[in-house]
């Protein structure tokens, strides 16, 4: 609850914000697009065969394009957010923990919350979405790559169908659901940080432990979503 | 009337109590050191002085008429009270714990571009140089801390303490991990700052020689407990208390065990 209220008051440390965005986008960037780049490229190489013997080529990519959308990118770009980002930043917090850091910032009257855990929650929440982004592309352009040019299907059915079904709620979920994974992964990576006791294998062990506990988070959080979703048809 | 004073000040952590019923006073701009074995709740001490502990409830800190025992962080208000207690604090942390991502240069500036007030970039930068000049690393404004020796990395740490020009620097353990030579500069540091800045500093340690170079007034802490009143230095270092033979003439049998 500390860490919320300090999202929303003041003082806020800015330079750390943008640093923290900045090493968390070049951080996650290329592990994000490669983990999701091939689940395209998958979904297509397992579909042409099977739609192709039932005369229903058209419908690959609209299924491709549900499948990345609404599940893959929102869920594989949050994943490996909590990997990435989420053991960078509970490794940094740790490590300051254990070397008298964050008691270096309570001393100087800078409010170690404010100055290290809410930038990074900031952070997650904004750059998560942002490789989401990326990575529905990525996802996306691996699908034809395979469906189009090795795959054969036609180039024309497989773009007019490929956002078909994809409607402009599917796209705030996607980016929601990958703020709210982005903030849990935050606030996991952050407190565990700050409880880190025991020199560098603590350390380890709040990276590790930050990295088990989000995805498991996750994965059960999307896991429900999705069934809320289909429960409410959105 | 004393800077600070310890009433009954106790501290536990579970079962085991790390101190107990401390009672002493320092005065303003003067030195203190607080001597004692490793493990005796020398470091707790000063980490409820500066609110990094919360001590046992039934005791008192008063620091500059501020009961730092007595506050709650979860209150907005004692919050900021703390703050304008420990703005008048410098720490020197045993390792040193400068930021290892910014520079020896923008760990000095921190506390002045964080509570500085209207310090221009100008004068961070004057203030900076003429600090690391102090501590003979005016050279070394643009290095990472991982590029320093551990005498450089506790000289810029110091450098960092006495950036604002605090009431009083806490030092724990300044000579913990350095060669005698690193050792005795840091020791005259402290003495110089206290000369030209009228800076006070509260000193934990557990060597002699550096509590007999530093003088000012001294107690040993022992399994939490001040074994002689805390007084000056001169009248400690005379005193037959057997605790105080026992740590000054570096004796392993009497009181003082090994935890």
């Amino acid at each position: 609850m500390n860490v919320l209220w300090c999202v929303f008051t003041g003082p806020r440390y800015w330079g750390e914000l943008v640093r923290m965005m900045d090493v968390l986008a070049r951080r996650c960037l290329i592990p994000v697009g490669l983990a999701v780049a091939p689940v395209g490229a998958v979904i297509s190489l397992q579909g042409v065969e099977a739609f192709r013997e039932f005369g229903a080529e058209g419908m690959l990519s609209p299924m491709l394009g549900t499948s990345v959308f609404r599940q893959y990118s929102p869920m594989l770009a949050s994943v490996m957010v909590a990997a990435q980002a989420g053991s960078s930043i509970s490794a940094r917090i740790g490590t300051m923990k254990v070397r008298g850091q964050i008691d270096a910032l309570a001393v100087m009257s800078v409010d170690p919350v404010r100055y290290v855990v809410v930038p990074g929650l900031i952070a997650c929440i904004v750059v998560t979405p942002l490789l989401n982004v990326i990575t529905t592309i990525l996802g996306l352009a691996s699908g034809w790559l395979f469906a189009v040019p090795i795959g054969g299907i036609n180039h024309g059915i497989f773009m007019a169908n490929l956002f078909a079904e994809i409607t402009p709620m599917d796209l705030w979920v996607g980016l929601g659901k990958c703020m709210v994974f982005g903030g849990a992964v935050g606030i996991i990576a952050g407190y565990l940080g700050l409880r880190t006791t025991g020199g560098a294998e603590g350390v380890g062990r709040a990276a590790n432990n930050t990295v088990v506990a989000t995805i498991l988070l996750i994965t059960l959080a999307d896991y429900a979503l999705g069934l809320l979703l289909l429960a409410l048809q959105i | 009337m004393p800077a600070i004073e310890f009433r009954n000040v106790s501290k536990s952590f579970g079962d085991r109590q790390i101190l107990k019923s401390i009672s002493l006073t320092i005065d303003e701009g003067s030195i203190a050191v607080i001597l004692g074995p490793s493990g005796t709740g020398k470091s707790v001490l000063i980490r409820c002085l500066i609110g990094l502990l919360k001590p046992d409830p039934g005791g008192q800190i008063l620091v500059f008429g501020t009961d730092v025992a007595a506050i709650d962080e979860r209150r907005r208000a004692d919050r900021l009270k703390l703050y304008a207690v420990r703005k008048r604090f410098g720490m020197l942390f045993q390792d040193g714990a400068l930021f290892d991502d910014m520079t020896v240069g923008e760990n000095v500036a921190f506390p002045m571009r964080h509570h500085g007030g209207r310090m221009r970039e100008s004068e961070i930068k004057a203030r900076v140089a003429d600090k690391l000049a102090r501590v003979g690393l005016k050279d070394a404004v643009e290095k990472m801390p991982s590029e320093l020796s551990g005498g450089m990395r506790k000289r810029a740490a110091f450098a960092r303490a006495i950036a604002m020009e605090p009431d009083f620097v806490l030092c724990d353990e300044p000579s913990s991990g350095l060669d005698p030579v690193m050792a005795a500069t840091l020791d005259e540091l402290i003495l110089e700052m206290h000369r030209e800045l009228n800076i006070g500093f509260i000193v934990i340690t557990h060597d002699t020689a550096e509590a007999r170079l530093l003088g000012g007034r001294m107690g040993l802490l022992n399994k939490g407990e001040l074994v002689v009143p805390f007084d000056a230095t001169d009248k400690v270092l005379r005193s037959n208390h057997p605790a105080i033979r026992q740590f000054f003439d570096r004796q392993k049998d009497g009181p003082i065990q090994v935890v």
